[in-house]
């Protein structure tokens, strides 16, 4: 019987060496020996052959070699499997610093990008966004905003007019106007949108964007005005932004005036993007002029207001460090593609 | 305009730096954009907004100064002494349209003799950016620019029986201005004539033919106010716009023309040796004081958000020349210069008490409004859509809404009105309002690739114009998404080609933008009724109500040799997919099965296509819900020409209980001989 155990074992370990980490041949050694019809099972079969008093040792001792035998395999499978992953991994490894397979990139235009800033501020702010057609008739566009036939101020704008006696808005005032038809205070609104003049040069194109803001209510006044501006402009300028109000006529406003911000990149103390001066020149302001809100159906008696504009395009070309105005309108895909979204 | 400081400092002695006078004139309103040395003299650019016509000339701007610094004017000019004769027995003044003239009047000089201006004429007119020219022009320049009032001369030998009218100009009436042109007058003209002809357009320009020469030697003096508007139209319709005319179009000041007169006399006198005659010819309607206006002290903290104290506005509006009466404790009264066309309500005196105070009074305060019940009405779909494009890989482009005539007439329907037109356009290719938003993409498609882009995919977002159905309407301006795709079909990468963009391409594309802006909606495939589309290779999409949403393909082979690649484009029209109902996805429960699928490979004749087959497949009752997908498609060997074979995956999902293998192959025999039968498609096994 030990004889027997012995040959097993050695017989078992020399198996085991042979299959190495191949967990097919691992199992074919476990079959081998502990399987139904395994040498180590068909030992422990024969214990009843022996006489009495040696069956417990005998026994014990299978037992032992049994349990040891199982060790050994499950170590081997293990020691297999870890290997058979070890290969797999290293068969699997690719080369890292290949170019990805990407989807394309798009992108969105560096105007539409800045009016979406824009707009998402204002609506902080609690201002509704209206929009209005951009084919207009002489008096929204000029008449109901204190412009009245043969006004000198409609020379600012040289307007493009269509057969018939319609127009391409000068600027999105219209659309106040609309709004106010439409509806009674308070309003606090913004219009953005795309406006036309007769103009094309180096810093005129014949058509750009506009945003106007506008809020009506009961004792609105030009320090709302200047709080106003201050928010907006410190929001999008991710900083404390100064404003300064200077006198400034536009016909839809009384008082008037033209508002700068101070230039958050130099602190003031000049630079290329504030050209020296330590404010930014953004656009013109003031009290909504009694006359508009007349012509608008509002009473001027009971409410006040302000409004005030701005240039998205400029915005957009100082946001972007873009120095030429054509790129915006040339759609040139080398220009586009680096605003990827 | 252009101002000479030296002249400023003299109209008004403030002893500030030059800098601070540049910088009170900018703080009120009247911005100096550059100072530049002219000779002794320093040359202010300001920048004098139109309703301020009192500071186009330096009179104006002296009373800015005096009222910023608190330094009264100097003195004008002592009066020119005159003859004996008097103007009134030698000229006739008659005013036909005192609409457009309220108030005319003109002296006489005599014995002028032309010759050049001393030193210091043509040093101020240089500075004021003026050439000097003779004594005589050089004066009536240095009146302008003194009072801001044009005047004009004539010679007065010319002017026939020594009358003067102010008239409408009759209906085709021709008159030679002094530049030379020759010009057909309407009757919305106002002429200044003599008893026979007309001798100048009032307010723009003296007529040639009574133009001071070097002969003349008798100078009849014209100093007026004429209408506004009336200038305007002449000078607009006419294309004349003169120094003159800039400032009659925004008022000159009516109680002016004295002064203007007096300067102009004392200068003939003395630098062209001028013989004066005594008084003035004046003829106008009756004084007209402008104002007076109130104003409430509380507007003043109403509209700017604080208020000086009552004293301090009295104060401020005295200063700028106005003269206030307080009539109780809350309102002060005011009559308005006569200068100050700009000043006639409550909220102007408002302006001029910030604009004395300074604007950097005014304090900061933060508006908290709430209009609980107002939406924004902007277009969502239009941002979600530039959202869904640029993720899509393409680049937003921007087009102008004017397009060259024609140019869209292949992009829009036959039939569809002729686009609105411009009546002034800026360029030949942009004349007419576009009606599709493709022709602009397909020049910038050109554009890039001309400049050697080899690939090309731009979307614009924007509005077309179709003009109105009804006499006197507003154009429809809905909102389209143009596209335009050339190059590949997906992005290029080292693991395999990708092949060039086709018709699925594009397909994929537009239904899958359209199914995320309207999720739930149903597409109907049909043919494209536009001709810039090639008709094999071009769909349209409408909606189940039969309403076009969307159409694209390839150009039309008569377009697309005029480009260097295959082009693709496609329009989708927003405002009609907008009004389509939005369906919130609903829930549905999720099965507890897994899906069953088939394979059927089916050789088809060239004249079946797909929709037909699934046509049949539908038609067969299934065991289960069940949907079917084309997963491949091939031509070639061994078929024949006209066959190609496609693979139509049927995919089973039950729902209560497990199919039996039984059932499903039953299913699938059936359908192999439904299409067998009704379409002849055979089986590849």
């Amino acid at each position: 019987m030990r004889e027997a155990l012995s040959r097993i074992e050695r017989d078992f370990a020399e198996a085991l060496t042979g299959a190495g980490s191949d967990t097919r041949a691992i199992d074919a050694v476990r079959v081998r020996f502990l399987g139904r019809k395994g040498e180590l099972t068909s030992l422990m079969k024969q214990l009843g052959g022996l006489p009495k008093e040696e069956r417990p040792e005998a026994g014990a001792r299978i037992n032992e070699l049994k349990r040891s035998l199982q060790g050994r395999l499950e170590r081997a499978a293990d020691d297999a499997r870890a290997e058979g992953q070890r290969r797999e991994i290293e068969g699997g490894a690719v080369d890292i610093t290949l170019p990805a397979r990407r989807p394309w990139s798009g992108s969105l235009h560096p105007v539409t990008a800045t009016r979406r800033e824009l707009e998402a501020i204002f609506r902080e702010l609690g201002f509704t966004v209206e929009t209005g057609p951009e084919v207009e008739d002489d008096f929204h566009n000029f008449q109901a905003l204190n412009m009245p036939q043969d006004h000198p101020a409609r020379d600012d704008s040289d307007t493009f007019y269509l057969e018939g006696g319609l127009l391409l808005r000068t600027h999105t005032s219209p659309v106040q106007v609309r709004t106010m038809l439409e509806r009674q205070p308070p309003i606090k609104m913004i219009c953005p949108g795309r406006v036309y003049r007769r103009d094309l040069d180096a810093t005129h194109l014949p058509m750009f964007h506009q945003l106007e803001a506008l809020v009506v209510g009961e004792r609105i006044s030009m320090a709302d005005l200047k709080g106003t501006l201050e928010a907006v402009w410190s929001r999008f300028f991710g900083t404390r932004a100064t404003m300064r109000l200077r006198p400034g006529y536009f016909p839809f406003v009384e008082p008037g005036c033209e508002y700068d911000v101070s230039c958050t990149v130099c602190d003031g103390s000049g630079c290329r993007v504030c050209k020296g001066s330590g404010w930014i020149e953004l656009g013109g302001a003031g009290m909504v002029h009694p006359a508009v809100f007349e012509a608008s159906g509002v009473d001027p008696e009971r409410y006040s207001g302000f409004a005030f504009g701005l240039g998205i395009d400029r915005i957009a070309m100082m946001r972007h460090g873009i120095d030429d105005l054509r790129l915006l309108i040339e759609n040139d895909v080398r220009f586009l593609d680096q605003f990827r979204t | 305009m252009l101002a000479s400081l030296k002249w400023l400092r003299e109209l008004c002695p403030v002893e500030a730096a030059d800098e601070e006078v540049v910088e009170a004139l900018t703080s009120r309103g009247l911005t100096v954009d550059g100072v530049e040395a002219r000779g002794p003299d320093r040359a202010l650019e300001i920048d004098v907004p139109a309703n301020r016509p009192d500071c186009l000339g330096h009179l104006g701007l002296a009373r800015e100064l005096s009222a910023a610094f608190g330094v009264a004017r100097a003195d004008p000019p002592p009066a020119a002494t005159t003859a004996e004769e008097k103007v009134t027995s030698v000229v006739r003044v008659r005013i036909d349209e005192p609409e457009g003239c309220s108030r005319y009047t003109a002296r006489l000089v005599r014995d002028v003799r032309i010759g050049p201006s001393p030193g210091w004429v043509a040093q101020r007119l240089e500075a004021c950016g003026l050439r000097s020219i003779n004594n005589v022009v050089d004066i009536s320049n240095l009146v302008l620019l003194y009072t801001g009032n044009p005047i004009h001369f004539f010679d007065f030998d010319k002017i026939e029986e020594g009358l003067i009218r102010v008239r409408s100009a009759e209906e085709g009436e021709r008159m030679v201005t002094l530049d030379g042109t020759e010009h057909r007058l309407t009757a919305e003209d106002l002429v200044i004539a003599d008893a026979r002809r007309a001798v100048a357009l009032a307010g723009v320009m003296g007529g040639a033919d009574s133009e001071i020469g070097e002969a003349t030697s008798e100078v009849l003096i014209e100093a007026a106010w004429f209408q506004p508007q009336s200038v305007r139209r002449t000078a607009r319709r006419l294309g004349l716009s003169t120094d003159a005319s800039h400032r009659f179009e925004r008022g000159v000041d009516p109680e002016g023309l004295p002064l203007a007169q007096e300067l102009a006399v004392r200068w003939l006198a003395e630098l062209a040796a001028g013989r004066p005659l005594s008084g003035m010819v004046d003829a106008r309607r009756e004084e007209t004081v402008p104002g007076p206006v109130t104003l409430r002290l509380g507007q003043v903290e109403r509209l700017l958000g604080y208020s000086p104290d009552a004293n301090s506005i009295v104060d401020a509006l005295r200063a700028l020349g106005l003269h206030p009466k307080r009539l109780d404790d809350d309102r002060v009264t005011t009559s308005v210069p006569s200068w100050r066309v700009d000043l006639q309500r409550e909220a102007d005196l408002v302006e001029e008490v910030a604009r004395h105070c300074g604007y950097e009074r005014i304090p900061t305060s933060r508006v908290a409004l709430h209009s609980p019940d107002d939406r924004s009405r902007s277009n969502a779909l239009g941002e979600q859509s530039r959202d869904h494009l640029a993720a899509a890989g393409f680049h937003e482009a921007l087009g102008y809404a004017m397009i060259a005539e024609n140019e869209d007439d292949r992009f829009v329907p036959e039939g569809t009105a002729a686009a609105m037109r411009l009546t002034r356009p800026i360029a030949e290719s942009l004349s007419v309002l576009r009606r599709s938003i493709l022709p602009g993409l397909l020049r910038a498609a050109d554009l890039n690739l001309r400049r050697g882009a080899p690939q090309v995919r731009l979307f614009e977002i924007g509005r077309v114009f179709l003009p109105p159905t009804q006499e006197g309407g507003f154009p429809a301006e809905p909102l389209r998404a143009g596209i335009i795709w050339c190059g590949p079909g997906r992005p290029a990468h080292w693991g395999g080609d990708a092949a060039a963009v086709d018709l699925y391409d594009v397909m994929g594309l537009v239904e899958r933008f359209l199914a995320s802006a309207r999720p739930g909606v149903t597409l109907e495939r049909g043919p494209v009724a536009r001709a810039a589309f090639h008709p094999g290779r071009s769909l349209a999409w409408s909606a189940a109500d039969g309403r076009l949403l969307a159409w694209g393909g390839a150009l039309h082979p008569s377009i697309q040799r005029d480009h260097a690649q295959p082009l693709w484009m496609a329009e989708i029209d927003l405002s009609t997919l907008l009004d389509e109902p939005f369906e919130i996805p609903q829930y549905r429960p999720l099965p507890r099965l897994t899906p069953v699928t088939r394979d059927l490979a089916l050789v088809l004749s060239a004249e079946t296509t797909y929709a037909s087959v699934i046509e049949v497949l539908h038609s067969i009752d299934a065991p289960a819900p069940v949907c079917f997908d084309a997963t491949d498609r091939y031509v070639g060997q061994p078929l024949r020409d006209d066959q190609s074979s496609l693979t139509v995956r049927v995919t089973l999902s039950p729902e209560e209980t497990t199919l039996k293998e039984v059932e499903i192959e039953a299913y699938r025999l059936e359908l192999i001989q439904a299409l067998a039968q009704r379409l002849g498609v055979g089986i590849r096994e």
